[in-house]
């Protein structure tokens, strides 16, 4: 999978106008439109009917667009969101591959029959279960197609007979795995830190970015979150901050002068730091994710400059 | 398989002579001469040369000797390595139990080349990667050479998960609880650490690393390790049982051999409850200090023995 740049993912109710019209000024680096929980079952064919017209509006500001779809109502939910500008799915409750391979299955057949280039849609996958957390090895695996993978935390509480606390995090072992078994499979885990999984908060923008970062420390790539003031404490928390740059790429000219010299084991000056390969290479990796980071940013800006352009 | 004292070991680039040359006066438990991320690609040759002189070194000081391979090359790393008097090979960045497996057969072949005895030079794995956290129970189990098996921690982990490494909470604390599991559940020492929040990653901190040492000695946990000679010391004694704990672990043992004696499973020492998992703590805590105190024992001669040499101008060159 080429790599991508989603540290937000900006949830709105695919049936709340307002909300979908406003999605794409928030500087989200995707936006999700919700046919799950948001919509009422009433309401389903309604919310529906709107995703065709709501994907253009919430990619106006440079976002990829994605659908929560319902597990049980996966078939029609897929026959009314894959369309032109579509990026994905997301797709709550897997618990073996073969639900994985179902909704692939129906995806690959809209691609076909709307003119969208095989296999291009991604799948979020978010787990709910304990069996589909044990089951994540081959859910991850059972397609090509699975780009990201997150806990849905408070449904997980429900099946699992947790009563949510604030005050300690009832998934450090699931998230975990989840964090391991992405990277092994080298998919994007998604995710915040504890309590704002289960309790979200949205007017403190220092805590939620306090979060975010904490969760990025656990190994999280991106947060799904759940209104809009999120978004930019989220995006900064992922983002390689702009003071460490001058730092990684000192330790690079410094590693790379101590190879010409024949050694791969140089002090850091003014440290007790050693450089060898391992910090070289996270020095790498940082810049290349900061450069990537710049460059989705750059695209963002672009977007919402011509959507904000006078006709 | 005997069991081994570990408590500290320095890591070096085989390729650096100052470190080498005077190895043996760290007082290591063990030595890890490294053919990996230390050296340099165009001294990945050169380093393969190497080795006898540094066994040679690192034995004057009483030190099992230990050898870090590159996990891209082990058909040319094995057999440079595998020479007498090293005790095992460390395999860095273990993913798979076809790679141990691997090594396993060059290490065979190795030992018949050389005429050591079969199974002599055991295997180190180190996990590193989410695919080897992943994979942990098939590589644990892929050799008989592997005794002892911990967490992915560290710096190259930190980052296949996109972390940082100073964060001051445990972002390994899956990896250590997998690596305990899989260590306990096919009977190999668990050579983890307990978690001590440390934000500045300096590698040659005394005061921590003692601290980190008592720490893991009260947790039952027995192994070290270390880049800088500054934490060769407080590991040796951060590890080892202090005479406190040996005489208090001989109480216990007596009074649960008076309760046996009196047909009694259990009973109260000093407030405390004394079982036969208390007993078998402290009979391990003995056996423990015993086999420290012969390392003790064995360090101290080889190292007189060779500042003896020194002293009489004979030196290998």
């Amino acid at each position: 999978m080429k790599p991508f740049v989603r540290r937000s993912h900006l949830i709105v109710s695919a049936l709340d106008e307002m909300q979908v019209n406003t999605s794409w000024t928030h500087h989200a680096d995707a936006v999700v439109l919700d046919l799950t929980d948001s919509v009422p079952e009433v309401d389903k064919p309604r919310a529906r009917d709107g995703v065709k017209a709501a994907i253009p509006v919430a990619s106006r500001g440079g976002a990829e667009v994605f659908v929560h779809i319902n597990k049980p109502l996966a078939a029609a939910d897929i026959e009314a969101s894959v369309w032109p500008g579509l990026n994905g799915i997301v797709f709550t409750g897997a618990e073996t591959a073969t639900d994985v391979e179902d909704i692939a299955a129906t995806l690959e057949t809209f691609e076909r029959s709307r003119g969208i280039a095989n296999g291009v849609l991604h799948m979020i996958v978010m787990l709910d279960s304990g069996k589909g957390v044990w089951n994540i090895r081959e859910i991850i695996n059972a397609s090509p197609r699975v780009c990201s993978i997150g806990l849905d935390e408070g449904n997980l509480c429900r099946h699992l007979g947790i009563v949510p606390n604030a005050a300690f995090d009832p998934f450090v072992y699931a998230k975990g795995r989840l964090v391991i078994e992405s990277r092994a499979a080298k998919r994007q885990p998604v995710g915040i830190s504890h309590p704002y999984g289960l309790f979200p908060q949205f007017d403190d923008a220092e805590e939620i970015h306090r979060l975010a970062l904490k969760g990025k420390n656990t190994g999280f790539a991106g947060v799904m979150c759940p209104h809009p003031s999120w978004v930019e404490p989220c995006n900064r928390a992922l983002t390689p901050t702009e003071e460490r740059l001058e730092f990684y790429r000192e330790t690079r000219r410094l590693f790379a002068e101590g190879i010409a010299k024949g050694t791969a084991a140089i002090p850091y000056p003014g440290t007790t730091m050693m450089i060898d390969v391992p910090v070289d290479e996270r020095a790498r990796i940082t810049l290349e994710m900061w450069e990537r980071c710049a460059a989705r940013d750059a695209e963002k800006a672009e977007a919402l400059k011509r959507a904000q352009a006078p006709l | 398989m005997a069991r081994r004292v570990r408590r500290s070991g320095l890591t070096m680039p085989i390729n650096t002579p100052r470190f080498v040359d005077r190895s043996w006066t760290r007082n290591c438990d063990f030595l890890n001469f490294d053919f990996e991320d230390s050296v340099p690609q165009s001294q990945k040759e050169y380093a393969r040369t190497l080795v006898s002189h540094a066994i040679e070194q690192g034995l004057k000081g009483g030190a099992e000797i230990t050898l870090r391979i590159n996990c891209s090359y082990p058909e040319a790393d094995i057999p440079a390595a595998a020479l007498p008097g090293l005790s095992q090979i460390n395999f860095p960045k273990a993913e798979t139990a076809e790679q141990i497996r691997n090594m396993d057969r060059l290490i065979t072949e190795a030992e018949r080349r050389q005429g050591i005895r079969p199974g002599t030079i055991r295997i180190g794995t180190a996990i590193e990667t989410t695919l080897g956290v992943a994979n942990s129970y098939e590589i644990a189990s892929a050799s008989p050479r592997i005794d002892a098996f911990s967490g992915g921690t560290g710096y190259d982990m930190s980052m296949d998960m996109g972390v940082e490494m100073f964060v001051g909470f445990d972002q390994f604390v899956y990896n250590r609880g997998e690596g305990a599991l899989v260590a306990m559940a096919l009977g190999l020492e668990y050579h983890g650490s307990v978690y001590m929040p440390d934000t500045t990653g300096d590698v040659g901190n005394t005061e921590l690393t003692r601290q980190r040492a008592e720490a893991n000695r009260k947790a039952g946990l027995r192994s070290g390790s270390g880049l800088h000679p500054n934490t060769v010391e407080p590991q040796n004694i951060g590890l080892t049982p202090t005479p406190e704990e040996v005489q208090e672990a001989k109480r216990i043992l007596e009074y649960f051999a008076q309760l046996d004696e009196r047909s009694e499973v259990e009973g109260e020492l000093d407030g405390r409850t004394v079982d036969k998992y208390e007993a078998a703590r402290a009979a391990e805590l003995l056996e423990w200090s015993e086999l420290c105190a012969q390392k003790d024992a064995k360090k101290a001669k080889a190292q007189a023995q060779a500042r003896e040499l020194e002293a009489q101008g004979n030196v290998p060159s």
